[in-house]
């Protein structure tokens, strides 16, 4: 216990006085503070009510902003142009033009935002100079001009469009009442744990393996394995590789809530879907997320005993890399249908289950003793994992050269 | 503290490469492990610090079978290496630690054995950034931090300069001195002959020599002699066998000396009375004592 204490504290201070550590964790604590504060920064700061009701009027003000934009209405069917703005919830300052070179020539300028030109309520061309992702101009004046031609068209008929037109925009009142969970509210968390736990895997199991197979690399492993027992220095490393990860988790998550709490009010409650998340979820995700990123861990740490050289780690852990990625797509498509078939075999499969009880409990509906099964299942291997890679680290120590292929590593420990 | 090895064995697969190592060395003394390259010196110092398991064989402390974890030993392998991005005395505290000593005994151990070392300057560097030489120095230290009861060293005096070889030479004479267990792999007979009292010759496998190394080089002395001719006889290993070759045999030359052996019934006097006989008149005339690279090439090299 006391050398396995030892090497944990030695490998934890290999990660906290590493710069690219360091760096990499304030950086990203700087960008989640600093994108989650933005807002209330920018409209004068602060959560308070007067605040956020200033942040709501100056928001109304900055949509009520005037764009021109060219119309050519090439048969007259528009007879009333702010009657269209209207239509389309705009305050619109319309550059009439008398023919399409016009408009275009006035989009290319910069002199209007836009061009139509209409050759009657139901046919135009949209002239745009760059059309972006977000561009909704298109959809609006559509929607508007087919209004102004049913209002048309109803009144040649001796109907009143307005109350036609009210009639269609009726909608049932309406309330949902959640008795289980939401997923459609606890997508985003859910998606986002389940991305930190893929980044952290990735990230921390290659500086694992990395970790072994520099100790081979510059043939330090020799004394350390007459010095320590191999349980105690792989446990050690891959716990140091988990605690490190999880306090740069914590620091950065930490972070990005607590700014949160501060602007909420500022963001509008908008971001509730990120970090709003329930304890028992935090909970599943310290359980699961962490076992299964240590089982994991322990792989890494195996195969990086079976390759001598650093340049040789990503060839070695490219398997266990996949089935990590499968078990991440897995995920993925599973948080669709959160109680589905999928889902609940992949949350007892231990490769699978850190990913997959958690979408189960953060998204669908499980019993405890599923939960408990699924831990215990998931604990196991991973204990079984922690001992088996002792083992193949113990065998791959001195065997330098060309990587060891792990079926062969694992003939030879039962040879023992 | 004795150290006993009895018919050890290891074999790597099918092939058997250790076929039964005996030895045993006692506290306050030397063991120089002999032998060509691929005898066997490293896969037995392997199997003592249970980096291999043996397959045959017992291994024993004052009759109690040896665990390495419970005893405090400093072993300088073959191979070396430490973490070469780490400072110099966070890494020997570290191993220090790893091997029983408190955090503050390693420390103040891994200091001195810096200061004895003379590398004292060095103890916040990285190892990466120091000469080679002085790597080994750090290597060394490593070595002897913990304090060991034993000392085991493979192949120590590998690419030391003469100045380095000597600073470890002083160091192993203390460690021995202080009643430590040592055990010394080599390739360089000179030094095995400083140090050791005991030496065990292993070749393909086996031990082919082991004892009392002055003993041995008695023995391999008994019966021979040392003749070195005037000053310009030619061909004097010709000339003393052809002249007396009833009374002796020839068994090979250093520098002008020819080195005989005395056949049954040859004495001593006899010898002498003959060369005078033959007019061969000597310049030298005692007994032989081989060194032990001759006794190692007589042991060890015929079987290349």
């Amino acid at each position: 216990m006391k050398q396995f204490l030892t090497v944990l504290k030695f490998e934890l201070n290999n990660y906290f006085k590493n710069k690219s550590f360091l760096l990499t964790t304030i950086v990203l604590i700087v960008l989640a503070v600093g994108i989650i504060a933005i807002p209330g920064v920018i409209l004068g700061g602060g959560g308070s009510d007067s605040d956020n009701s200033a942040s709501s009027n100056s928001g109304s003000e900055s949509s009520q902003e005037t764009e021109t934009l060219a119309l050519y209405d090439v048969n007259g069917s528009i007879a009333d142009p702010q009657a269209l703005s209207q239509a389309m919830g705009m305050n619109i300052e319309w550059l009439e033009c008398s023919d399409e070179n016009q408009v275009e020539d006035a989009v290319t300028d910069g002199t209007a935002r836009a061009g139509f030109i209409v050759e009657d309520l139901m046919n135009y061309t949209y002239v745009v100079e760059n059309r972006s992702m977000s561009d909704t101009l298109d959809a609006t004046f559509s929607q508007a001009t087919a209004t102004l031609w049913r209002t048309q068209a109803l009144e040649a008929q001796g109907v009143n469009a307005q109350e036609v037109e009210t009639l269609y925009r009726s909608q049932p009142a309406s309330e949902t009442r959640i008795l289980g969970k939401d997923s459609v509210g606890n997508y985003a968390y859910t998606y986002m744990l389940i991305m930190i736990l893929y980044f952290l895997l990735i990230f921390y199991g290659q500086m694992i393996a990395t970790s072994v197979t520099s100790e081979k690399s510059n043939r330090a492993i020799e004394i350390l394995v007459t010095s320590v027992d191999s349980n105690s220095l792989i446990f050690g490393k891959v716990l140091a590789g988990a605690i490190a990860g999880l306090i740069q988790c914590v620091l950065i998550l930490g972070s990005a809530v607590g700014t949160y709490q501060i602007f909420r009010d500022s963001w509008g409650g908008l971001l509730d879907v990120l970090f709003q998340i329930p304890m028992p979820v935090w909970a599943a995700f310290a359980v699961f997320g962490m076992m299964g990123y240590l089982l994991y861990a322990f792989g890494f740490g195996m195969l990086g005993a079976l390759v001598s050289k650093t340049e040789d780690i990503s060839k070695a852990a490219m398997p266990l890399t996949m089935i990590y990625l499968v078990s991440f797509f897995i995920a993925i498509f599973g948080m669709n249908d959160s109680d589905g078939l999928l889902m609940r075999v992949a949350s007892f499969i231990p490769f699978t289950s850190s990913n997959g009880m958690l979408i189960r409990i953060a998204m669908g509906s499980v019993a405890m003793w599923e939960i408990v099964v699924s831990a215990v299942i998931l604990a196991v291997f991973c204990v079984g994992a922690g001992f088996l890679a002792a083992k193949i680290f113990r065998f791959g120590t001195l065997m330098y050269g060309n990587p060891i292929k792990f079926s062969t590593a694992l003939k030879k420990i039962q040879e023992k | 503290m004795k150290l006993e090895v009895k018919d050890l064995r290891k074999s790597f697969g099918e092939k058997e490469v250790l076929h039964g190592i005996s030895f045993s060395i006692e506290s306050g003394r030397a063991l120089g492990l002999l032998g060509r390259n691929g005898a066997g010196k490293t896969t037995t110092i392997r199997i003592l610090m249970d980096v291999f398991r043996a397959s045959g064989g017992t291994v024993t402390v004052d009759g109690k079978t040896f665990h390495p974890r419970d005893f405090r030993i400093g072993y300088l392998p073959e191979e070396r290496g430490l973490y070469p991005k780490k400072g110099v005395l966070e890494q020997l505290v570290y191993l220090a630690q790893l091997r029983g000593s408190d955090r503050k005994t390693a420390r103040q151990q891994a200091q001195w054995w810096l200061k004895r070392l003379g590398v004292e300057e060095y103890a916040q560097r990285k190892l990466e950034t120091l000469s080679k030489g002085n790597q080994q120095k750090v290597q060394l230290a490593q070595t002897l931090v913990c304090s060991p009861d034993l000392v085991i060293l493979d192949e120590p005096f590998s690419g030391l300069d003469p100045v380095n070889s000597q600073i470890l030479k002083d160091v192993i004479r203390e460690q021995i001195q202080d009643g430590k267990l040592v055990i010394f792999s080599s390739h360089q007979m000179s030094y095995v002959e400083e140090f050791c009292e005991d030496i065990v010759l292993i070749n393909h496998g086996e031990v082919v020599l082991s004892g009392n190394l002055d003993q041995i080089k008695r023995e391999y002395g008994h019966n021979r002699l040392v003749i070195g001719l005037e000053a310009g006889t030619e061909h004097p290993e010709q000339l003393l066998e052809e002249q007396l070759g009833d009374l002796i045999r020839v068994t090979g030359h250093r520098k002008d000396q020819v080195i005989v052996e005395m056949k049954e019934g040859c004495t001593r006097e006899r010898l002498l009375a003959g060369l005078l006989e033959k007019k061969l008149i000597p310049e030298e005339f005692g007994n032989y004592e081989p060194s032990l690279t001759e006794i190692f090439v007589e042991r060890a090299g015929d079987q290349a």
